[in-house]
């Protein structure tokens, strides 16, 4: 696994990052999806405890019944920490949208629903005055396994440089509840689905090959060498090389001598 | 004599707030009867600054909100980061740190080493300074370098063999690495090596990081002060705002140089013609 984080220093840098952000566009409250898995669990937390309970705003939003455990999951953990919730179920619109509009294959319905997922937080952020967190890991944003502009779209995202298993050491010192930390991670996409299901490797040994080609620059050769599958660590490169595009803003023709994007630059955190 | 390492957490791209809070930090000092107050890399504008370089740069000598932080030196002496643009360079703006006291600029040092790469684009927006020199301050002979600088091997030789008494590094120093200790990584790399030129020089080593972050980047504090030959003598809290006050006594110099005698063996001569001869060497 990648090196045991210190969890308390963690703790502390990145709900310290959570208020530096939202103070700087002068907010106090700060919103986000929570599914009932584990890393919106653990940015609820985080949340609550740079802001204060009440200043967060948890929704729920499942697809009519699906899933029924995760939204009470959801709404335990919510209660615990003290946060706000809100139960939107999203079945209305996307049943009427897909009646119209069938659908080709499940990727599909659930990238939809992913993004309407993201239409709804951003609305209520509006609602609210609040920020929307993001809570894509490490993981998931290296190998690309997001919704682009569904669960990748966030105003800032405290999670994004914790692998998956780093996120899990984190849950156990935010002391979240073993019903969400044991559960199979899943998108949630599909009854069934599985994120290491669906990559075909564990999350421990996912991110010993992300560790080692990301932190460690070393070729996937050499990390194939140190003990993986050659083909797995291959797929897990193949991954990365493919998803560049969710990790980046897209790019703008240029034209004139200074361009945004591209020599217009400046600072996302400029005082206001 | 008493100093202060201010771990402040300065406002991106805002230099009038950030003017108002190094006044009030001079006056806390002041009240404590502090001697020297050092401030961080960039401590007056942010570091993040990408294409507001320009917009936040000023000439120390001209400069009229500046000379209030000048004019605000009168008992004491203070290090300020900030983008200068002088008169004499118009157009190119310099990562640098002027040494104030007693209401005159004595030095302006301007970042030599200038990191672009990784999370580093300093050398898309500044220009290259090109020299280390040292000057006599209040309490003794000072030379001035600016984060990189510190980690480039010869700066603080520089200032050793041009017999600085106190090497002052002031710091934008991200915090990378969080598997261990109760700070950042890179805290302890910063602290090895300051410790280590204070062995090497037999000179105080006064390193200022800033706190807070910026773009997602959050600086990792930890300043700290070393006495020849290795005494801690403060630290600044990991990675959150501190204000350290600490007393150097510049006897340890004198001291440090008579126990260990480095100073009085070292050969700058010998050092200038080996690097003499492998600088023409390359140009062949």
């Amino acid at each position: 696994m990648p090196p045991k984080i210190n969890a308390p220093f963690v703790e502390r840098i990145l709900t310290s990052f959570i208020r530096d952000e939202l103070g700087r566009c002068g907010c106090r409250k700060a919103l986000l999806g929570l599914s009932g898995g584990l890393d919106s669990a653990v940015c609820a937390a985080l949340a609550a405890r740079a802001l204060g309970p009440r200043q967060v705003l948890g929704l729920i939003m499942p697809y009519g019944k699906a899933f029924p455990q995760d939204g009470k999951d959801a709404v335990a953990w919510a209660k615990r920490l003290g946060i706000r919730h809100r139960t939107i179920d999203i079945a209305p619109q996307i049943d009427l949208y897909f009646a119209a509009h069938p659908a080709t294959s499940r990727v599909q319905r659930g990238n939809k629903m992913a993004r309407e997922r993201m239409s709804v937080l951003y609305d209520y952020s509006v609602r609210e005055g609040g920020l929307v967190l993001g809570t894509s890991n490490k993981t998931e944003l290296l190998i690309g396994y997001g919704t682009i502009y569904g669960d990748m779209a966030c105003a800032v995202n405290p999670m994004g440089d914790l692998y998956k298993t780093q996120v899990r050491d984190l849950a156990v010192h935010l002391r979240i509840p073993l019903a969400i930390r044991r559960k199979a991670p899943t998108a949630g996409l599909w009854p069934g689905q599985t994120d290491e299901g669906e990559i075909g490797l564990t999350y421990e040994e996912l991110d010993l090959i992300l560790y080692g080609l990301v932190e460690g620059r070393k070729s996937p050769a050499e990390v194939a060498a140190a003990g993986h599958d050659a083909a797995a660590v291959e797929r897990v490169a193949r991954m990365i090389r493919g998803s560049g595009f969710k990790r980046a803003l897209p790019p703008i023709a240029k034209l004139s001598i200074r361009s945004v994007g591209h020599d217009f630059l400046y600072p996302y955190d400029r005082s206001r | 004599m008493k100093i202060a390492l201010a771990q402040i957490v300065p406002k991106l791209g805002d230099v009038a707030a950030n003017i108002d809070a190094h006044l009030e930090i001079l006056e806390k000092a002041k009240k404590r009867k502090v001697e020297l107050v050092c401030f961080p890399e960039l401590g007056l504008t942010g570091y993040t600054l990408k294409d507001l370089v320009e917009e936040v740069a000023f000439d120390p000598a001209s400069d009229p909100q500046f000379r209030r932080l000048v004019a605000a030196t009168r008992g004491l002496s203070a290090v300020y980061g900030f983008v200068e643009e002088s008169p004499a360079d118009r157009g190119l703006f310099y990562n640098a740190a002027a040494f104030v006291a007693g209401g005159r600029v004595l030095h302006v040092h301007r970042k030599v080493f200038l990191p672009t790469g990784g999370l580093f684009e300093e050398a898309k927006v500044f220009a290259q300074g090109r020299d280390f020199r040292t000057f006599e301050a209040p309490f003794g002979r000072v030379g001035l370098l600016i984060c990189r600088d510190f980690l480039q091997y010869g700066s603080s030789y520089a200032h050793y063999a041009a017999g600085a008494d106190v090497i002052i590094c002031i710091s934008a120093g991200p915090g990378r690495g969080v598997a261990g200790g109760d700070g950042f990584e890179t805290s302890r790399m910063w602290e090895l090596m300051g410790e280590a030129v204070s062995y090497f020089s037999t000179a105080f080593v006064v390193y200022c990081n800033r706190a807070g972050s910026e773009d997602g980047v959050t600086f990792a504090g930890g300043s700290f002060v070393f006495a020849p030959g290795g005494r801690l003598v403060a630290r600044g809290a990991a990675a959150e705002p501190d204000f350290v006050v600490c007393r150097l006594d510049l006897a340890d110099v004198r001291e440090g140089r008579r126990k260990w005698t480095f100073k009085r063996d070292e050969k700058p001569e010998a050092i200038w013609r080996s690097l003499e001869r492998i600088v023409r060497a390359s140009e062949d």
